[in-house]
This record gives structure tokens, C-alpha cells and sequence, in this order.
């Protein structure tokens, strides 16, 4: 159905919604996290503890605008999609995806070399750091599912539901993206 | 009131149309693949009254064990296991689930007039894990791994130095398990409250009952992940070796507390709001007039959730936190009176000016009224710092909060189990007998419970498994044993009176009470598709607008907003509640419960530690929710 329109709907469809509430507790969890973070810092002597180098600024940084600039191919499939345009709408998540793709496989060699220097179990900084990472690697990793199963969808063109996907994994996206700036500020954060 | 208008010939064919439409596989594959509301509502209310027999026997245990000095009906370690699970169970297995996922799933879709909630697979979900996470906590008590640390479970004594063995795995594992459930089970409510209003009904046309259930659904959404991630961190340092909350390596005992708090006090309000719901709906209905100061009274519902994301560290008076953060802590607490006193307040004068019938629903929200004042007073006397250090951990304690977790919030339960009755079953309870269970319950939880407040005077402690018969303890015990027996004994009747009426009981008609809400508006038990026409609303009682019963009437004859021509039903704008679309919505499936069983899976390899086959378990649980989405509503 490769002329879908919006006609006659004025609110936002339901699993807009759903993916909102559901970024909402994700938020939370996240939010938790940074305030973990904090916390700790707040009560040790030394953050990062002695032994412990700060993390090196400049690769994560560029990363993260890398990631966050995948927001735009998102958009631009998200509104493809709404004005019916399957093929535009399938190669802006397939350019996203490669972009998304190419920032995780990059920050798993960097986690790599992380754990080389210090590990969870070496105190509170390496727990509370591998989490914050860890926990945003596994978001951007369950994205990149959403991509690759979204463009299965819509190889056979667009429905209502496949819109609705659509635009619910933009709105995850950004999320994401989002919170990695939060991410990085909070790992970089030891150097300021 | 409402009307009874036969239905002509061109409407009957519409409704049999929908009933084809709309039929569900019969027999047990007709329950696993269930999508349908009300019966997921009804697994889920069969599924709590067994978690609610379970934490009523360990709590009777608990209270034989203490109805003398020096018993030994069961030793330290058992005594620990019990209490500990009778809380675990009261709260997670039995009273969020039995209100959230039993009477939010069955009314919520009826009273603002939509066929089913906004995602019908997800609420199945929702079940399963719920039902997963029961049987995976059981479990532990069955094989002897029991939660024993106590149902806030406080580091250190819950690290494996001092608890070692999988009891704590079995809470903080099954814990996580259970908040996935209740997360789906508010988000569905957040969207379908938001969107399947029927036409015409505008938030502010929005029952109170449903006002409560967003309240509830949004402080779940807010409180369940600090609670999720203090379990995460408690598992890793458990069973991987991270540090969380041990200062030899950076730690901090008290973030386990802070974290569980920002969650555990919009807990009590997320247990407690239901009631206020369940309330708000048996009053008018019974005193025969609209709840007085209506938009307050919601406003009220959603501060209460609001005002208790603002009070944790009320728990943590004792814990040497600086002197500013208690006050502010303090004050914050005192704060939470003034939403709760409006509803107080709003609740007894709808009662006292309308024409008010004391039948058992109202009885159980008289006793609940009463209940909550007295466990809200003495609530008042722990926001005094220095009162809160004197009495913290005795039996004051217990006392207090369940005057508020069992007199405010399972009365109204137990009052609402018999007002909604006839309209599930289409019968009539034994009004009598209702009556009589109201009293024997009432005068159990009293005797039950208020002693407590003495003996914790008195400075006997909580979770001790014994005391000495030397301490004036001992007349203060057995006479709140003797009233735990007495409730039982009310229970036992409650229990009676429904199963006998389910079987025997008088046919109800639609509507016995001329309630003010929409699932009235419907014939008893509802059908699958809840209307035959999709209603339209002009003001919050619906069901009392007599003309817009009799135009739902004559649309039905016309066939205007039937929607007999797939599995649909309307989407309304957000705040104003037009007609917005046409939804069709998505019919039986067997991928909630494949989701739900790779979801156990995961859970028993993650206590067991073999992190790899969890990892093909979550990858099992991805290939489900591709089955899950392959077939697309009106496919």
C-alpha cells in the first residue's frame, strides 16, 4: 500500500504513545544511573581511584556526535514513511543502520581496551562505569535489531502498522542518541 | 438510570455479526492465546487470590508462632523465610497485581467504552511474566531458598558474606521479572486511557477510578526502575564481583536504601491509590449522587503519586543522614496530608449528602475510611524525626502500615470484589452474608492489628522469631493472633459467598446498582466486544444520561459507531476525547506466552549462572516478539 496518508487523524497513533511511556521509564533508569554515578563520586577521595587514568576525551566525543547525527536519517525515514514513500523511507534506515553500526562496533573495541585496564571488580568507579556503558551499548545494540527488522517489514512495502513502527523506532533512536551525549558527559566527566 | 430497550432485528444481526467477529478459541488454548481483557483480567484475579492464600497462611504461621512467649512452632531461619514472603507476596504477587492487572484490566476498557486495552498482546504479556515471576519466587521457597533478608532486603545482610545460598537471587531475580510485568501492565493503561476513550469523553469526563489507575500506572512507570537497577547492582556485586555497597572498595551500604525508598514510597501509594479508586466508584453508586468536588478529588489522586516520589528518606530517619535532608524530608511527608485529607473529606460528605444504602460494598469503604485515618494519623507521627527514631523497627511500625496496606487497601478490594461480582458473573451475592463477612473481617483486622501499636510502645521489636514472657508482651500477641483467626474466618466467608453465588446465585441483571459508569451500560458478563454499539459520553456518570443510553439504542438499529466489520474500535484525541479513528485492533496469539516462557528461561539460567545459555534465551525471546509482529492486525 504505497499510497498510505494520514487523512482524517489528528493525534499521535498508539504505539507513538507506547514507545513514549516506554522511553519515559528507560529515562528513569538512565536517570538512576547517572545519579549512582554521582553519588559514589560524591563519597570517594578519588574519582577515578588511584591507579586509574581518566578516560581519553576526544574518541568517545566524536563517537557520540557520530551516533547523535544518525538521528537525521531517522527523521528523514520516519517522515517518508508518514508521506508514504517506501523506498525513501527504506534508504534512510538502511544509511542510519550502517552509520549505527560502524559507532557500536567501535565502542566494543573500546570497551575492550577499557576492561584491559581496569575492571568492574577493581571498586565502585569500574562498577558504576561498565553499567553506564554497558547499559547504553545494550540500547544501541537492540536498535540496531529494530533497524534490521524494520527494513525486512518494509521491503514488502508500507502498511498502517509499518508507519506506526516506524516512527516508534525514530522516537527510540532519538532517545538513544540523546542519551549518549548524557553518557559521555557522565564519562568524561572525571577530566573537567 | 439507565435503560433497558429491546433490540430490533436490524441490530440483532449487527450483534451477531460482532459476536463472530469477536469469538475467542474455546478451552484451555482459548485462555494461553487470550487477548481479551476481561479474561486476562480474570487469569489475573485467579492467579493473586492463590499468591493472596499463600501470604495468608505464611502470615497466620508468622502469628501462630507469636501468640505465646517462647514458641516453637517454627524455628529463626523458617520465621525469617516467612515474613519476608508474606510481604513479598502481599505486595507484588497479590496487591498490585489484583488491582492493576485483575480489576484495572477488566474495567478500565468497559468504563471509558472502548472494546479492549490499546495493546491487547501486550497485556497478555503482561500476565505471563506476572505469572512467571510468581512461580519463580515460590520456587525458592519450595526448594528451600526462601527470600529471608526481609521484604526491603537491606545490604549488607543481603550480600552473600551474610546471606549466601540463592534466597536473596530468588527476591532480587524475581523481583526484576515481576517489575517487567507490572511496566507493560502501566504503560498499556497510560495509552489505553489516554487514547480509547470513547467519543465525547474529555479527561475531565474521565471516571475517578480510571484517574486512580493513571496515577498508579504513571508512579509505576517513574518508581519501578530505581528499584530495578538497586536489584541489578545487588546481583552483580552478589554473583559477579562488582561493588556497589561495600566501602572496603568505594561502596555505599545506604545507596541500597536510598534506591529502594525512591521506589518503596511510591510503592505505598501505587498500593494504596486502587483503593482510593475503587472508592470513588461503590460511593456514588450507593449514596445515588455524583462525587462531591469531582476535579479535586482526581487532582488529589494524581498528587498523592506526585508527592510521593518526594519523601524516600522518611524511611531513613535513623540511618545518620545530615539533619537539613531530614527536615526537608520531614516537612515533604507532612505535605502528603493535604491530598489525602481532601479525599477523606470528599468521600464522607458524597456519603452523608446523598441517600446513602449500606449494602456490603459500602460497608468494606466505611471500614476502609476508617482504617486510613487511623494508619494516616499514626503515618502523620513518623514525619516527626525524633518520634521515627524512637520507634522505628518495633511493632508501631507494623501496625501503621497495615492499617494502610490492609485496612485502606484491601477492604475496598474486598468491597469491590462484591460490587463488580454481578456484572462479571451476571449473579447475585448473598447480601446478608456479605454483610455478616464485612463485620467479622472488620473485627479481625482491628484486633489484629491495633495492639500492635501497644506492644511497639511497649518496644517490642519487628521480625523478632520470639520474645520473652517476662516483657507484659504476652496478652498484647495472642490477642492479635486470635483476630488474624478471626479474619481468616471472615475471609474464609467472603470466599464461601462468592464461589456459592457464582454457581447459585440470583441472575443480576446488567445493572443492580444503577451505577454511574459505563460497564453498567453493558449486559452481565460483558460480551467479548463489551458493546454492541460504542458508546457516547456527556458527562462522567454516563451511565445515568438516559439519553444517550437510548441514542446508543437507536445507533446500534442504524448501525452508526457499531464497527461491525473487523476487529476494531475507536481512538479518541488525548485531551478532548473526539473521535479521532478507526483502530483495528489485533485478535488471539500464542506469542505473549512464548515471550513469557523464553522470559522464565532467561531468569532460571541467569540464578543458575550459566550466562551463556541466558544469552540464547534472550535471543529466543527475540525470535518470539519477530512471530509476535509478523502477522499484522488485519492481516
Amino acid at each position: 500500500m504505497s499510497a498510505y496518508s494520514l487523512e482524517a487523524r489528528r493525534a499521535k497513533p498508539n504505539g507513538w504513545w507506547g514507545m513514549a511511556v516506554f522511553v519515559a521509564t528507560e529515562a528513569t533508569l538512565f536517570g538512576t544511573i547517572f545519579g549512582t554515578y554521582f553519588y559514589l563520586e560524591f563519597r570517594a577521595p578519588h574519582w577515578p581511584p588511584r591507579g586509574i587514568e581518566p578516560p581519553a576525551v576526544a574518541v568517545p566525543l566524536i563517537l557520540a556526535g557520530v551516533l547523535v547525527a544518525t538521528t537525521l536519517p531517522m527523521w528523514t525515514a520516519a517522515r517518508a514513511a508518514i508521506a508514504g514513500r517506501a523506498a525513501a523511507a527504506r534508504r534512510a534506515i538502511a544509511l542510519a543502520l550502517v552509520v549505527q553500526a560502524g559507532y557500536f562496533a567501535m565502542q566494543m573495541q573500546l570497551f575492550q581496551d577499557d576492561l584491559a585496564k581496569f575492571t568492574p571488580s577493581s571498586g565502585a568507579y569500574g562498577s558504576i562505569y561498565y553499567v553506564l556503558l554497558g547499559a547504553h551499548h545494550a540500547h544501541v545494540g537492540v536498535g540496531l535489531l529494530l533497524d534490521v527488522w524494520l527494513l525486512a517489514k518494509l521491503a514488502r512495502g508500507l502498511t498502517r502498522y509499518r508507519v506506526t513502527a516506524v516512527r516508534a523506532a525514530t522516537f527510540y533512536w532519538t532517545f538513544v542518541n540523546v542519551l549518549a551525549l548524557l553518557v559521555v558527559g557522565a564519562q568524561l566527566s572525571p577530566n573537567v | 438510570m439507565a435503560v433497558d430497550v429491546e433490540i430490533g432485528a436490524a441490530g440483532l444481526e449487527r450483534v451477531g455479526r460482532l459476536e463472530r467477529i469477536w469469538r475467542e478459541p474455546s478451552g484451555l488454548v482459548g485462555w494461553l492465546t487470550t487477548t481479551d481483557h476481561k479474561r486476562i483480567g480474570l487469569l489475573y484475579l485467579f492467579t493473586t487470590l492463590a499468591f493472596f492464600l499463600a501470604g495468608g497462611v505464611e502470615a497466620l504461621l508468622i502469628r501462630t508462632q507469636l501468640a505465646g512467649p517462647s514458641e516453637h512452632v517454627v524455628g529463626p531461619g523458617t520465621f525469617d523465610e516467612l515474613f519476608t514472603t508474606h510481604g513479598v507476596t502481599m505486595i507484588f504477587l497479590f496487591v498490585i497485581p489484583i488491582t492493576t492487572g485483575a480489576f484495572g484490566n477488566y474495567l478500565l476498557p468497559l468504563m471509558i467504552g472502548a472494546r479492549d486495552m490499546a495493546f491487547p498482546r501486550l497485556n497478555a504479556l503482561s500476565y505471563w511474566l506476572f505469572l512467571g515471576s510468581g512461580c519463580f519466587i515460590y520456587a525458592g521457597l519450595f526448594t528451600g531458598h526462601g527470600p529471608n533478608a526481609g521484604w526491603f532486603d537491606y545490604v549488607p545482610l543481603a550480600l552473600k558474606q551474610y546471606d549466601p545460598g540463592h534466597a536473596v537471587d530468588f527476591y532480587a531475580l524475581g523481583l526484576i521479572f515481576n517489575g517487567m510485568s507490572s511496566t507493560a501492565a502501566a504503560l498499556n493503561f497510560i495509552v489505553t486511557l489516554f487514547k480509547l476513550r470513547a467519543p465525547g469523553m474529555s479527561l475531565n469526563r474521565m471516571p475517578l477510578f480510571c484517574f486512580a489507575m493513571l496515577a498508579v500506572s504513571l508512579a509505576l512507570i517513574f518508581a519501578l526502575p530505581p528499584l530495578t537497577l538497586d536489584l541489578v547492582f545487588l546481583e552483580l556485586q552478589r554473583n559477579v564481583g562488582f561493588h556497589f555497597f561495600d566501602p572496603a572498595h568505594g561502596g555505599d551500604p545506604l545507596l541500597w536504601q536510598h534506591l529502594f525508598w525512591i521506589f518503596g514510597h511510591p510503592e505505598v501509594y501505587i498500593i494504596v491509590l486502587p483503593a482510593f479508586g475503587i472508592a470513588t466508584s461503590i460511593i456514588p453508586t450507593f449514596a445515588k449522587r455524583k462525587m462531591i468536588a469531582f476535579p479535586l478529588v482526581a487532582l488529589a489522586e494524581l498528587l498523592v503519586a506526585f508527592i510521593g516520589f518526594g519523601v524516600w528518606a522518611h524511611h531513613m530517619f535513623a540511618t545518620g543522614l545530615p539533619l537539613t535532608t531530614l527536615i526537608f524530608f520531614s516537612a515533604a511527608s507532612m505535605m502528603v496530608v493535604i491530598p489525602s485529607t481532601i479525599q477523606v473529606f470528599a468521600w464522607t460528605f458524597t456519603v452523608t449528602m446523598g441517600r446513602p444504602e449500606f449494602r456490603a460494598p459500602l460497608l468494606f469503604i466505611g471500614g476502609f475510611i476508617a482504617f486510613f485515618v487511623i494508619g494516616g494519623l499514626s503515618g502523620i507521627m513518623f514525619a516527626a524525626i525524633p518520634f521515627d527514631q524512637q520507634t522505628t523497627d518495633t511493632y508501631f511500625v507494623v501496625a501503621h502500615f497495615h492499617f494502610i496496606i490492609f485496612g485502606a487497601a484491601v477492604f475496598p478490594i474486598l468491597g469491590g470484589l462484591y460490587y463488580w461480582f454481578p456484572k462479571v458473573t451476571g449473579r447475585m451475592y448473598r447480601e446478608r452474608l456479605a454483610q455478616a463477612s464485612f463485620w467479622l473481617t472488620f473485627l479481625g483486622t482491628s484486633l489484629t492489628f491495633f495492639p500492635m501499636h501497644i506492644v511497639g510502645l511497649l518496644g517490642m521489636p519487628r521480625r523478632v522469631y520470639t520474645y520473652s514472657g517476662s516483657l507484659g508482651w504476652d496478652a498484647y500477641n495472642l490477642a492479635e493472633t486470635i483476630g488474624a483467626f478471626i479474619l481468616a474466618a471472615g475471609l474464609l466467608v467472603i470466599a464461601f459467598n462468592l464461589v456459592v453465588s457464582a454457581l447459585r446465585g440470583e441472575p443480576s441483571g446488567r445493572d443492580p446498582f444503577h451505577g454511574g459508569t459505563l460497564e453498567w451500560a453493558t449486559s452481565s458478563p460483558p460480551p467479548p466486544y463489551n458493546f454492541p454499539v460504542v458508546p457516547t459520553v456527556s458527562s462522567a456518570y454516563p451511565n445515568w444520561d438516559v439519553h444517550d443510553r437510548l441514542e446508543d439504542a437507536r445507533r446500534l438499529e442504524l448501525g452508526e459507531l457499531v464497527l461491525e466489520h473487523g476487529h476494531e474500535t475507536p481512538a479518541a484525541t488525548v485531551r478532548d476525547g473526539t473521535l479521532d479513528e478507526i483502530l483495528e485492533m489485533p485478535s488471539e496469539s500464542p506469542w505473549p506466552l512464548a515471550v513469557g516462557i523464553s522470559v522464565l528461561l532467561t531468569f532460571v539460567m541467569l540464578l543458575t549462572a550459566h550466562y551463556v545459555t541466558a544469552g540464547f534465551c534472550l535471543a529466543l525471546i527475540a525470535l518470539s516478539l519477530m512471530g509476535w509482529h509478523a502477522k499484522e492486525p488485519g492481516e
